[in-house]
């Protein structure tokens, strides 16, 4: 009796493991597809771009961290730079000039209205500038480190800076404008979260709810006819693989095997992406051997980049060359006399070489220095950056070969941070450049940045100090001659390559992800008009750009 | 009374000991809330020294010592005033939590109801009808499912139920477009949004209670009373639920009190499974944040509840079972 219950027991449990393993198995060979929401319509766009976890905050202050993405899109800057290929396209300021380095002045538009009627002024925009002087928390783009003051004469906005400053033109151009009929009543604009916006944008907000919202196109809108959106829908919560199967038409995110997951979801789905920064190796340069140059070249020579960026990127991103600009987008900048644009290839014996005029040999499959120690450090990343992690995991693998010890650290990202601020580190990697390229070596170069490791800086983490870069930045501030400014462009290229204060590796990409079922008109490698992320305020020029794709011709 | 008051005077040097813990703790990761939230940003690309004073310029950086701290956070909890959130900035803690909090006691609290009540009815029918299929069915299903990783049963069932047939909706706990109210359709929807979720819970808890009380049910049947009843010629249902069931459930009461206790504190990983708006994924995000104010609310308002259901069972056992007093 007992020995025929037990039996039954193990064949029932058999039966139930065996269901669940096929259950597991069959899961192996589904095929996803994308299920679109069957209740938005064809003049509706649905995007990813707002994400609130668990639910969404109604903060519609544009100048907020914590802002809802939206805001970018009601609020509008003077000028819309590409952060691709730097290029300024007129926005609120229909023209500007610079009489002087330590002069701007732009010229608004007149015919732009806010969304309750009210014209936009050259009053605004001074207001506005005077509003973020009042309160510096608001000021993330750091207009008031540049500027003196501010005064309007005529349909003219006069900007005069602190100092000769050329290059600050564009970060002037980035701050959104808001109406002063409004935002002079507010009494605290630090916490405001302007629930009800009012804004000059292509879009007023429409249903909102903690969910989800929505944005319906403004009639009056100063470029209405070059809007075929009629409302945008945001949901404040989604996964990848909701990336997949909502039906998204824009989306911004890296995704493995995007051809196999996003590509197979639709016949309709698109997607680009273009490099937006360089992953580099910062050495803490105030740690021994870093401060030695000739380590850091060993270092650089025994890296193989391919092999980098191909594990990193699931081979997405191409490798980075050692003058800090992104290819092909800054070619423009770059200087012809640096050998092969700048890319270092793997070349063990000069890497070797390297070493050794520091005192560095290989002792079997160590390479040692003359006090016999192996040289060893620790490479610091954040953790769940996975393509980071990856690409730290092929460095600690390719120095092995060269002898060097390579053990990884992965703090939480706020710890990463703060070790990389605090230069409590050894090595690590991080990003830079991007964008204009004056900004991004005055970040990467200028010792205005420098503080000894142990204190707290925002840029420069690896401490890099050089008079000669810093005569070259602070001329570039001075000069409003473009030729002068390649020249100096050019220079200090020479000095991130000869000196390598940190060492590139592969580019950081921007995830374009794009369906072209409803709109067309995204941005891509033969039309790269702008960045194609769908944040920030990139989006309110690809918005004029789309086109609908009418019932007849689908 | 002084068996009260003895737990009483427990419960309040636990509840002091979890308040400075809570304190504490958070401080103890390394970097700031600013670095969180520059970190964040910085995956976009390289953060410029303006937008890092700025965003440190709004989130304000704790001052004064770690002293004059814990004095003025003391001083907070007594006053129940949690300040602004962080990674909600300029949000009060006090609205992210009331926002959360109906979500996760809506859905936890009533699977975990369901869960020890279907549970419990199963396990006294189970060990009543010991050996049939009744009893063997139930119990190895029960053990069998319980055995899952939470997150694992939540990823195999959003898998197939949501995204391969389509049954059910993957994320969130309304439909986007839903407007929120207490209409019919908003509540058909709100259910429609929490099966997954509730299914995951159920499926992985009530294992437990059966199992629990269909062996607490076959300790007491062998008691002498069951059998004195027995041969009294009482009906069978009575002798299981008055008898018997009635004396098996106290350990699994226990259970049930502390489990009460924890869902407060959501179930973190089903409710980022499912993206569901709840406690439980709020302080998964108010963690990785760095997000103080938000993260000491919530810790205290789960410890404060454990520590509550601790002591109400303390007290409840201490009524039921004269034994414990002494």
């Amino acid at each position: 009796m007992a020995k025929t219950h037990m039996l039954r027991r193990w064949r029932r449990a058999a039966i139930v493991g065996l269901a669940a393993a096929a259950v597991v198995l069959s899961g192996c060979s589904i095929q996803i597809s994308s299920q679109p929401d069957p209740s938005i319509g064809d003049d509706t766009m649905l995007i990813n771009a707002d994400k609130g976890n668990p639910f969404f905050t109604r903060n519609f202050n544009p100048y907020l961290t914590n802002t809802r993405t939206a805001s970018r899109w009601i609020y509008e800057p003077l000028i819309l730079v590409n952060p691709l290929d730097n290029t300024l396209n007129p926005w609120l300021a229909e023209s500007w000039s610079q009489p002087d380095a330590r002069t701007v002045v732009m010229t608004i538009r007149d015919d732009v209205e806010w969304s309750d009627g009210e014209q936009l002024t050259p009053e605004d925009v001074a207001f506005t500038f005077q509003l973020l002087k009042e309160n510096p928390s608001l000021d993330i783009k750091g207009a008031w480190q540049h500027l003196e003051s501010v005064e309007t004469s005529g349909d003219d906005v006069i900007m005069h800076l602190q100092g000769d400053d050329a290059p600050s033109l564009s970060i002037l151009g980035l701050t959104m404008i808001v109406p002063e009929h409004i935002w002079s009543d507010v009494k605290d604009p630090g916490t405001f979260r302007n629930e009800e916006p009012v804004g000059t944008g292509p879009f007023v907000l429409g249903n909102y709810n903690d969910q989800q919202y929505s944005m319906d196109k403004n009639p009056d809108y100063w470029q209405a006819d070059k809007i075929q959106i009629e409302h945008i829908i945001l949901p404040a919560t989604n996964t990848q693989l909701d990336t997949v199967t909502r039906g998204y038409d824009w989306s911004y995110s890296f995704i493995s095997d995007v051809e196999g997951t996003w590509g197979a979801a639709s016949e309709h789905n698109t997607w680009w992406f273009p490099p937006g920064g360089v992953i580099a190796l910062l050495p803490n340069l105030e740690v021994a051997p870093f401060d030695d140059v000739n380590v850091r070249r060993g270092i650089a020579l025994a890296l193989n980049r391919d092999e980098i960026a191909e594990t990193a990127s699931e081979g997405y991103m191409q490798p980075a060359g050692q003058t800090g600009l992104i290819l092909p987008n800054q070619e423009e900048y770059l200087d012809p006399s640096i050998p092969d644009g700048g890319m270092i290839t793997q070349d063990r014996e000069a890497a070797l070489a390297a070493f050794a005029e520091s005192g560095y040999t290989l002792d079997g499959d160590r390479l040692v220095g003359q006090d016999g120690e192996q040289l060893e450090f620790a490479l610091t990343t954040a953790n769940g950056y996975s393509d980071w992690t990856r690409a730290a995991q092929t460095v600690q693998r390719q120095l092995a070969d060269v002898g060097v010890k390579v053990t990884l650290k992965l703090p939480q990202p706020a710890g990463y941070q703060s070790a990389i601020s605090n230069g409590d580190f050894e090595m690590a990697i991080g990003g830079m450049g991007g964008g204009d390229p004056y900004q991004a070596y005055n970040n990467l170069l200028s010792s205005e940045f420098y503080v000894p490791s142990g204190e707290q800086t925002a840029n420069n983490f690896e401490r890099y100090r050089s008079d000669e870069a810093d005569a070259l930045l602070a001329e570039y501030r001075e000069t409003i001659d473009p030729a002068r400014q390649t020249e100096i462009v050019h220079e200090l290229q020479g000095i991130v390559y000869d000196e390598l204060p940190v060492i590139g590796m592969y580019y950081g990409g921007i995830w374009g992800l794009f369906n072209d079922a409803k709109f067309t008109g995204w941005p891509s490698a033969e039309d790269p008009y702008m960045i194609p992320q769908n944040y920030d305020s990139a989006p309110l020029l690809i918005f004029t750009k789309l086109e609908r794709v009418k019932g007849d011709d689908k | 009374m002084k068996y009260v008051l003895q737990k009483l005077g427990l419960f309040v040097l636990t509840l002091w000991a979890a308040v400075t813990l809570n304190f504490f703790l958070p401080r103890m990761m390394p970097g700031s809330p600013a670095d969180a939230a520059i970190a964040k940003l910085s995956q976009n690309g390289p953060v410029s020294d303006a937008t890092r004073r700025a965003i440190e310029a709004q989130l304000g950086v704790p001052t004064g010592s770690l002293w004059d701290q814990y004095v003025a956070y003391l001083g907070q909890v007594v006053r129940l005033d949690f300040g602004v959130s962080y990674t909600f900035y300029p949000q009060s803690v006090s609205s992210m939590v009331s926002t959360a909090l109906p979500y996760t006691i809506g859905l936890v609290g009533i699977v975990t109801v369901l869960a020890f009540a279907i549970g419990t009815l199963i396990g006294v029918t189970a060990a009543w009808r010991r050996g049939t299929w009744l009893d063997t069915l139930p119990t190895l299903t029960g053990s069998f499912l319980s055995t899952f990783p939470y997150f694992w049963t939540a990823l195999l069932l959003l898998f197939f139920l949501g995204y391969v047939l389509h049954w059910f909706p993957t994320t969130g706990a309304y439909a986007a477009t839903t407007t929120p109210g207490f209409t019919g359709d908003f509540l058909a929807d709100l259910l429609r949004h929490a099966v997954l979720p509730a299914l995951t819970i159920l499926l992985t808890s009530l294992g437990g209670w059966i199992i629990g009380m269909r062996n607490a049910m076959i300790n007491t049947l062998g008691e002498d009373y069951v059998t004195f009843a027995e041969a009294n010629g009482l009906r069978g249902r009575t002798i299981a639920l008055r008898y018997a069931a009635r004396n098996a459930i106290l350990p699994n009461l226990t259970g049930f009190g502390l489990t009460l206790g924890g869902v407060v504190g959501g179930s973190i990983l089903v409710e980022q499974v499912f993206q569901y708006p709840g406690i439980g994924y709020l302080l998964f995000n108010a963690v990785i944040g760095q997000d103080y104010p938000l993260m000491q609310a919530l810790f205290l308002m789960i410890t404060v509840s454990v520590l509550i259901a601790n002591f109400l069972v303390d007290i409840l056992y201490g009524a039921l079972d004269p034994r414990t007093r002494r």
